[in-house]
């Protein structure tokens, strides 16, 4: 297919996904698309993506459409640059489709806090696609795109490739730059990758991956490759940590879990159990770590620097950095901006945040530990649940943090994960989470692609 | 341990976040399950102490420190409603109105 009959045929998708009311793109045009197809047919020579269209989370900034963080304060916000990931990505052929929609600020599990409405999930509307990256996720899902770039700071790429069937990669921190990715959380974030399959989010990865001397948290390593798929498994070592088994994990998720399980032994690796005893502070530790760094990092979004200016009562400076922020933000960036400042506040400060930063070691440590014991990769369910009921949780905070207990810890820990869909359980799909030590993403993606080759993740698991 | 209405207020003005009247109380009890919620961390015995983990580079690398301009893909008059001799200019404030 030519780049430009991709250009035509991705904007009559996203028209129809728009009709449907998916709700999962933010900024899109035809002529946009065509003009990406144009560059791309100029290019002295076809990238490795050439002609592929892709997705981008909206906190990801493009110089062409807008980039608001799903988010009214940034409502129409141009960025003068483009991020790294999206400069590497238009070298190697790839064209920007679209902007997805998002949780405000990627603060959400459920994509049900953007300030431009919520997503809805591709196989039942009534029930959420995750989050934070949740229109990244439903494009890909509805295959209204191959790819798609979200951003992670704790599970928000996994979680929403979990509820929506799709492959959801996660790189080590430092592996992908994040020059150009609006700062949430600037120890945890990360650009990551949705693919329909493991090669195409791989590919994606590959041409984002390396040193940037723009982002000094890059780590000096040359780009990643793209694994072959391992056509068996013998000789791995694969390990089940405990406590992400626990007695009442949802009998479809365990069903899932054993046919992923069945499938490594079947392709010839070896299981074994382990334990992470630290994981079950991940949750906690990651609401403190996380509200705290974005309450500093959120501080620029006063009128003044960024934002639309709203008079407070009085007139003076103050009024007006708290009229604009207290109307720019919506519900759950101002319940994370009150958290993050009061555990940053004097007399709090150690007995939360400081508390947290020596948690997340332990976490971390774990993590270490099971790796150094012979374990290759680490097996887990991605999401305690499937996709669950939009509205469900909306009203209880806690309730909602509780849908990336799974996933959090391996933020915190700054390692490599990705989700894999290895079933549906009452037609919702089911995710299946691999963690590989830092910077063996190829060692994961392999073997995640052998799993692809002999799970049939579209059929319904056995409880 | 508990917050209060005042506590909230407080933390909201160091924030500089407005908080109304009718959203006060719902907050109040949604910071306060938060905060029970991220306590449990007084679970962890004391004497396990670790240092502070940040993942990353064992070393940020440092730059030259030389004054180089940020490749911008619009030039900032193309990015700003007035820019004038190198300056963005924007609406006076006013309670700068008397400076």
């Amino acid at each position: 297919m030519s780049t430009a009959a991709v250009a035509r045929d991705t904007g009559a998708r996203l028209a129809e996904a728009d009709a449907h009311g998916l709700n999962a793109t933010l900024h899109w045009s035809q002529a946009c698309l065509d003009a990406e197809a144009s560059r791309v047919d100029r290019m002295a020579a076809p990238g490795p993506l050439a002609g592929m269209a892709i997705a981008v989370k909206d906190n990801i900034v493009t110089v062409e459409q807008p980039t608001t963080c799903g988010s009214r304060i940034l409502a129409g916000y141009l960025s003068p640059y483009n991020a790294t990931a999206i400069d590497r990505l238009r070298a190697a052929g790839a064209l920007v489709a679209c902007k997805a929609n998002m949780d405000e600020f990627a603060m959400g599990s459920s994509t049900e806090h953007s300030a431009y409405g919520r997503v809805k999930h591709p196989l039942d509307p009534d029930r959420v696609p995750g989050g934070s990256s949740g229109g990244s996720a439903a494009l890909v899902a509805a295959g209204v795109v191959p790819v798609a770039l979200g951003s992670e700071t704790g599970g928000s790429v996994r979680q929403p490739a979990s509820f929506c069937g799709i492959v959801g990669v996660k790189p080590s921190y430092g592996r992908v730059s994040r020059y150009g990715l609006v700062a949430f959380g600037s120890s945890l974030d990360c650009i990551s990758a949705f693919g329909k399959t493991v090669k195409d989010a791989s590919r994606v990865l590959s041409v984002m991956s390396g040193p940037d001397p723009l982002d000094a948290t890059t780590v000096n390593r040359p780009p990643m490759a793209v694994p072959a798929p391992l056509a068996s498994l013998k000789g791995l070592r694969v390990g089940l940590p405990r406590e992400y088994f626990p007695p009442d994990l949802h009998p479809g998720v365990a069903a899932g879990l054993r046919r992923t399980i069945d499938a490594v032994r079947q392709l010839g690796g070896d299981v074994c159990e382990v334990s992470l005893p630290n994981s079950a502070y991940a949750v906690p530790t990651y609401y403190i770590v996380a509200p705290a760094e974005a309450a500093a990092n959120l501080a620029r979004y006063d009128g003044v620097r960024y934002g639309p200016r709203k008079v407070g009562p009085g007139g003076d400076i103050r009024a007006l950095y708290q009229a604009t922020r207290g109307e720019g933000f919506g519900a759950e960036v101002r319940r994370r901006i009150l958290v993050g400042t009061y555990v940053l506040s004097a007399g709090y400060y150690d007995a939360y945040y400081r508390k947290a930063q020596r948690v997340r070691a332990l976490i971390a440590d774990d993590f270490r530990r099971a790796f150094a014991g012979g374990v290759d990769l680490l097996l887990t369910p991605t999401t305690p649940t499937p996709a669950f009921r939009a509205g469900e949780k909306t009203e209880d905070p806690v309730a909602m943090y509780l849908a990336d207990i799974f996933v959090c810890a391996i933020s915190l820990a700054g390692l490599p994960a990705l989700s894999l869909p290895v079933g549906r359980t009452d037609g919702l799909p089911i995710g299946a989470q691999l963690i590989a030590p830092y910077f063996e993403e190829e060692r994961m993606l392999a073997a995640a692609a052998a799993l692809e080759g002999v799970i049939a993740a579209g059929s319904e698991v056995e409880r | 341990m508990s917050i209060g209405r005042d506590e909230v207020l407080h933390v909201a003005k160091l924030a500089e976040l407005a908080v109304r009247e009718d959203e006060l109380n719902r907050l109040v009890d949604q910071l306060n399950r938060i905060v029970d919620y991220v306590a449990q961390l007084d679970q962890v015995p004391g004497d396990r102490i670790a240092e502070a983990f940040i993942p990353g580079p064992q070393a940020v690398p440092l730059r030259e420190d030389v004054i180089a301009p940020v490749p911008l893909s619009r030039p900032p008059a193309a990015i700003a409603p007035e820019f004038v001799d190198g300056f963005f200019l924007v609406p006076r404030h006013t309670a700068m109105e008397d400076q």
